[in-house]
């Protein structure tokens, strides 16, 4: 079996490159994603899924798992550096990570293309452990997503190829997951879904941005039901 | 032509004249379920079972119950968009509609027939339409005994609410009055829900249920539009084909 190197959000440059090294041959699993494995009690029911996810997947990968990347300042939440002393503490080798610079900005390119949304998620998380910088195809946006990846990736397939990737998931792409700055950046007149894991302190900044520029606040708990979907195809619609 | 409306427990149907002396399958099968009969249309309100054992096929179709359980011409038009269309054609350019049904709440607002807002929540309005219905049935009580009283429960869901009518029942109060309060907290959430404005285009069965209407009338002003707002969004969104 494969041994693991887990990770969440966007640790620092350094640690990915030092366990690199130390483990060439091994595979990386971003634990924020949901895999559908077993589910345990140790977290209240009411709290993120994606903090959820990361416990989640830890512990049914900890045979497996010889060190997870965690990390616990601004470009995560007080959530990752909980769960870090959690896990800590259940016997996992965790290197925590504080990756909070905001000086070098990388260009943008993945965001702001004319690939699928869903794809355009995918490339940009991907892009964290093995970083490429390719250049895609600009396209003007008609609409945007304003966020971190949810947890259900299909509420993505509901907006055309061009809307742009605001929030979060573009300073990750640049390279500055604590820059609240770009964080709360969006094209004013670009109609605009302001999305939030439920129960995650990013909520605070979504609602807000989203009756600031007129755009659609949604929260999903685990995964989309109907209703949202709607809702958004609504929005899509009518704007 | 025949557009629905299938909500999870009331279809709201259009049937337009096809100009044929006959009398259309649907029409013999339905007919006891006609509400509304003129040169133009028939409207249809009917129980979603018994639609969704039926074989019709529908021109168009909207509602919870229709993308998957109705045979229809791949014309879906999901809710807020037929609810936004038949507004916007059939009402005003300006406005907040809101649909309070069996299972949800939804509502969208228009400034000079542009989008301004919406929102759309089934959980916590969850089954307010139908808990009126089975209270109503449950204690026996006839919807017209209702009256709008001041006080209110503070419910949010369905669900939540049945517990404390069946408290005060319990306590010797009377059914009537418990379920008056439960439709009291309805009104007052469906108007927070929508952003507390200062006057509600209102669609949907509570339409008809005057407690409803007077006990959302104590916070906004109050336009009934009926149960077909819906049917006559997705008529403009997919207007009958013209025969010679």
């Amino acid at each position: 079996m494969q041994r693991v190197v887990g990770f969440w959000g966007y640790p620092s440059l350094d640690l990915i490159n030092k366990y690199k090294k130390k483990y060439p041959n091994h595979e990386w699993v971003d634990l924020d994603i949901d895999f559908g494995y077993p589910k345990n009690s140790i977290l209240p029911d009411a709290y993120c899924k994606i903090v959820k996810n990361m416990v989640y997947n830890a512990i049914y990968l900890k045979d497996r798992i010889d060190v997870i990347l965690a990390p616990i300042g601004k470009e995560k939440c007080d959530s990752g550096w909980f769960a870090a002393k959690l896990l800590k503490d259940m016997g996992f080798v965790v290197e925590e990570s504080i990756y909070e610079q905001t000086t070098i900005r990388n260009p943008i390119s993945i965001s702001t293309s004319n690939l699928p949304l869903r794809k355009k998620f995918e490339l940009i998380t991907a892009d964290i452990i093995d970083q490429k910088h390719p250049s895609y195809e600009q396209t003007k946006p008609q609409f945007g997503f304003w966020g971190v990846p949810p947890n259900d990736l299909s509420v993505l397939e509901l907006f055309p190829d061009n809307t742009h990737v605001y929030g979060w998931t573009r300073c990750v792409e640049a390279g500055v997951p604590a820059d609240i700055e770009l964080e709360m950046f969006v094209d004013e007149n670009v109609p605009t879904v302001f999305y939030a894991q439920a129960f995650c302190a990013k909520t605070q900044l979504a609602k807000y941005l989203a009756d600031k520029y007129n755009g659609l606040y949604v929260d999903i708990d685990d995964f989309a039901t109907n209703s949202v979907k709607y809702k958004i195809e609504a929005f899509i619609e009518l704007r | 032509m025949i557009y629905v409306d299938a909500g999870t427990t009331w279809s709201k149907v259009y049937e337009l004249s096809d100009n044929k002396s006959e009398d259309s399958s649907f029409f013999n099968k339905y007919k006891s379920f006609i509400v509304e009969d003129d040169k133009q249309a028939k409207k249809y309100i009917i129980p979603s079972n018994l639609l969704k054992s039926g074989n019709t096929e529908f021109t168009a179709a909207t509602g919870h119950m229709s993308k998957t359980n109705l045979k229809h011409d791949k014309n879906y038009l999901n809710e807020v968009i037929a609810l936004s269309k038949g507004f916007l054609s059939n009402i005003s350019q300006n406005g907040l509609v809101l649909d309070l049904g069996s299972r949800d709440v939804k509502w969208v607002q228009f400034r000079n027939g542009k989008f301004k807002d919406l929102d759309w929540n089934s959980s916590c309005a969850s089954a307010t339409g139908a808990t009126v219905e089975m209270l109503l049935k449950f204690y026996d009580v006839q919807p017209q005994e209702l009256e709008a009283v001041d006080e209110r429960y503070n419910i949010t869901c369905g669900i939540f609410g049945l517990e404390k009518i069946m408290d005060d029942i319990a306590n010797g109060e009377e059914a009537r009055l418990s379920i008056s309060k439960f439709i009291h907290g309805i009104a007052y959430n469906a108007w927070a829900f929508a952003k507390k404005p200062d006057e509600i285009y209102l669609s949907g069965g509570f339409c008809d249920n005057k407690c409803f209407v007077d006990s959302l009338s104590k916070y906004v002003k109050v336009n009934k539009l009926g149960r077909f707002i819906l049917v006559e969004g997705l008529i403009n969104q997919f207007p009958p084909i013209q025969l010679p």
